[in-house]
């Protein structure tokens, strides 16, 4: 019994502390081993990589620098542009999609929306609408676009005693949600020709409005959460207190709301960050990111797994320096002491 | 300030919450409404304080029609049950919040928090989290940042009802005097009895959405309008004996009780007070009784007595002790009784 259980409180037993440090113990080595693998690959030379396993610099092999200088020195550009590209898209990204989610998600918490059933039915019936007029009536799509926006809000008004069943919150909550069961990939075709139409392609605000398209779900869906935690009681008793709408949400709730706003940011960025499809659709040569670089190692002469590595950990850096940095944001307890004692 | 409800009513969809509501509150005056929970009191508040739209009536306060006007613009300061301090800001913060908004110099603004927080003798905390607070202080902290302002009006939503009972009672007597200080118009929401006649001016007791009584505390008790009334406030409640009014005279079984009124009715209820009833020698008494339990309070025995058909408590001294089923005499003095008709529960007089 005493293995396991401890005499005294507070105290781990014996064979506890061995089992959860045990644990605790293998699942580091398993997350650390690959970003070490990438560190002893891209100080390699390319019989080391192929020839291996070597494990151990100036034991098993002998390190060099060749990969670190190819990467930098003689592809110098053609690594730094895609690198400024994805900080300028995964930064402007995330900022964009952090301020339309967050006062989506604000707003979904805290009034009540009643849309007809109707009039979304009405809305889906003008999109297609819009999409004849410019498919087959071949006309310009911004012509077809304020068309159709004007008819819908005509006949929204005009059959606006139409009786209809009414959505609540739930249901645009759901709707945004669904808009993530699929994967991204199903539109990208779609996207692509859509951006082609209008010049998007191989631009940073393609990229950035692809990915605060695909990101806006789950900023809505996790900021609602943390919203909907904060006490009603803060926003009214600031109302009386004088501050308008937007002084409650900018004083009172957002710093509230802080520990959700940096661990959704942190999110939504390393999705940029990461994302590879899209950007292999909608990105040729001047917004290419970072991913894009990396699998272009994967070459003619075979996969180069010593500049992939380098790639790799100078991708991989910014995101735990931020991590790492924003860290201590992400703390509970924030909302003691606002109610009750 | 003055503060009038005319009329005000409030539905949700098909449900009414509150039927329409008439009541004027006189500058300086602090005014109750009691009611359990669903009488539709907190939410008469909140569309006092405009957090809720009405849906019919109107609202004044110091003369302007106020129903349509942002709660921001209505000069009121209110006190949340939950004291819906920000937590994020200290205590001198949270106090000053009102004066940042509106824009006062921050030097002006320090003197004022430092003023108000003195009077709630808040002083030692301004620069601590309300986390680091204890309940008390965190009601002060609440009390404190509706002050600061000087609103026309105070709104105030079960303040008390989440500290523990000595410091109620502390706070309770605080309140009172710091209202009587201020001389600020007051209107409080509270559950508890002993509150609302405690620190009222005028109690309106409300069920089921509608007034039943607007009146002094005295007068409440003393003279009730209808038998909610008369149930609702006293502790313990007031007792209540169904039978017959023949001609002015209360029929209860074979015995009969002299009343003050004239009326008939064939379905009556008397009421009396725990403290208007005597134990007398059973020969003697108006009603017999007998000894169903006996609770010494301290400076009182409360004595449950059954007869025929109902209970009866009444206040005996603190040196009653008599064993269960010990039959005994009621005295009830005429004069103290309240009749009501059992169908309506409105008063016979």
């Amino acid at each position: 019994m005493s293995v396991f259980e401890s005499r005294r409180l507070g105290r781990m037993a014996p064979a506890a502390a061995v089992i959860i440090y045990g644990l605790l113990g293998a699942w580091t080595l398993a997350v650390i081993f690959p970003i070490y693998w990438l560190v002893v690959t891209s100080i390699k030379v390319r019989l080391d990589v192929t020839g291996g396993p070597f494990y151990l610099p100036f034991i098993d092999f002998t390190p060099s620098g060749h990969a670190w200088h190819y990467i930098f020195y003689d592809l110098g550009n053609d690594t730094f542009r895609p690198y400024y590209n994805s900080i300028i898209v995964a930064c402007f990204s995330t900022l964009v999609v952090m301020i339309i989610g967050t006062g989506a998600s604000y707003a979904l918490a805290r009034l009540s929306f009643k849309p007809r059933l109707f009039s979304v039915v009405l809305f889906i019936f003008s999109v297609i609408g819009a999409l004849l007029m410019v498919a087959a009536a071949g006309l310009d799509w911004r012509i077809a676009v304020a068309v159709a926006l004007a008819i819908f809000a005509l006949l929204a008004w005009a059959l606006r005693r139409v009786p209809s069943p009414t959505l609540a919150n739930a249901d645009i909550l759901f709707w945004l949600i669904s808009q993530r069961i699929f994967p991204p990939v199903v539109a990208a075709i779609p996207i692509y020709v859509m951006f082609q139409r209008i010049g998007l392609l191989d631009t940073h605000a393609g990229l950035i409005l692809a990915y605060v398209t695909v990101n806006l779900p789950i900023v809505i869906w996790l900021m609602y959460d943390f919203f909907v935690s904060i006490p009603r009681d803060l926003d009214e008793s600031a109302e009386l207190d004088g501050a308008s709408k937007f002084r409650v949400f900018w004083d009172i709730v957002l710093p509230l709301a802080r520990p959700g706003l940096v661990a959704t940011s942190l999110l939504v960025f390393i999705f940029a960050w990461n994302e590879y499809l899209l950007a292999l659709f909608l990105s040729t040569a001047n917004a290419q990111t970072i991913p894009i670089l990396v699998s272009a190692q994967n070459g003619t002469r075979g996969p180069e797994w010593e500049y992939m590595s380098v790639l790799i950990l100078i991708m991989i850096l910014p995101v735990i320096v931020l991590t790492l940095l924003l860290q201590r944001f992400i703390a509970k307890g924030l909302l003691l002491g606002a109610v009750k004692g | 300030m003055t503060v009038t409800l005319d009329k005000v009513a409030k539905s949700f969809g098909a449900t009414r919450v509150l039927h329409e509501l008439d009541l004027a509150a006189e500058p300086g005056e602090f005014v109750v409404l009691l009611g359990a929970s669903g009488s539709g009191k907190t939410t008469a508040l909140r569309m006092i304080a405009g957090l809720e739209t009405t849906s019919s009536g109107t609202i004044t306060i110091a003369g302007r029609d106020v129903t349509n006007v942002l709660p921001k613009n209505r000069d009121v300061a209110m006190v949340f049950q939950s004291y819906a301090l920000y937590p994020h800001k200290t205590v001198a913060e949270n106090i000053g919040y009102p004066l940042m908004i509106r824009g006062l110099p921050r030097a002006e603004r320090d003197k004022q928090i430092k003023d108000v927080a003195d009077q709630v003798e808040l002083g030692p905390y301004l620069d601590r989290y309300p986390r680091q607070l204890s309940g008390g202080q965190r009601q002060r902290v609440a009390l404190a940042r509706a002050m600061v302002r000087r609103p026309a009006v105070f709104l105030m939503d079960e303040p008390l009802s989440n500290l523990d009972a000595k410091l109620r009672g502390h706070m309770r007597a605080e309140l009172k005097h710091m209202q009587h200080g201020l001389g600020i118009t007051t209107i409080y929401v509270t559950h508890d009895q002993v509150e609302a006649m405690t620190l009222a001016h005028r109690v309106a007791l409300l069920e089921g959405g509608k007034l039943q009584q607007l009146a002094a505390p005295k007068e409440i008790y003393n003279d009730p309008a209808n038998l909610f009334v008369a149930r609702f406030i006293g502790s313990p409640p007031m007792n209540l004996l169904h039978g017959r009014l023949d001609a002015g005279t209360f029929l209860l079984g074979d015995r009969r009780i002299g009343t003050a009124s004239h009326g008939t009715s064939a379905d009556a209820v008397l009421g009396v007070r725990p403290e208007d009833c005597r134990v007398t020698e059973p020969a003697t008494g108006t009603l017999m009784a007998e000894v169903y339990a006996t609770e010494l309070i301290g400076d009182h025995t409360l004595v449950t007595a059954k007869l025929s058909a109902d209970m009866l408590t009444l206040k005996a001294g603190k040196d009653f002790d008599a064993p269960v089923g010990t039959s005994l005499g009621i005295a009830i003095a005429p004069e103290r009784t309240y009749l009501f008709d059992g169908p309506t529960g409105l008063r016979l007089r």
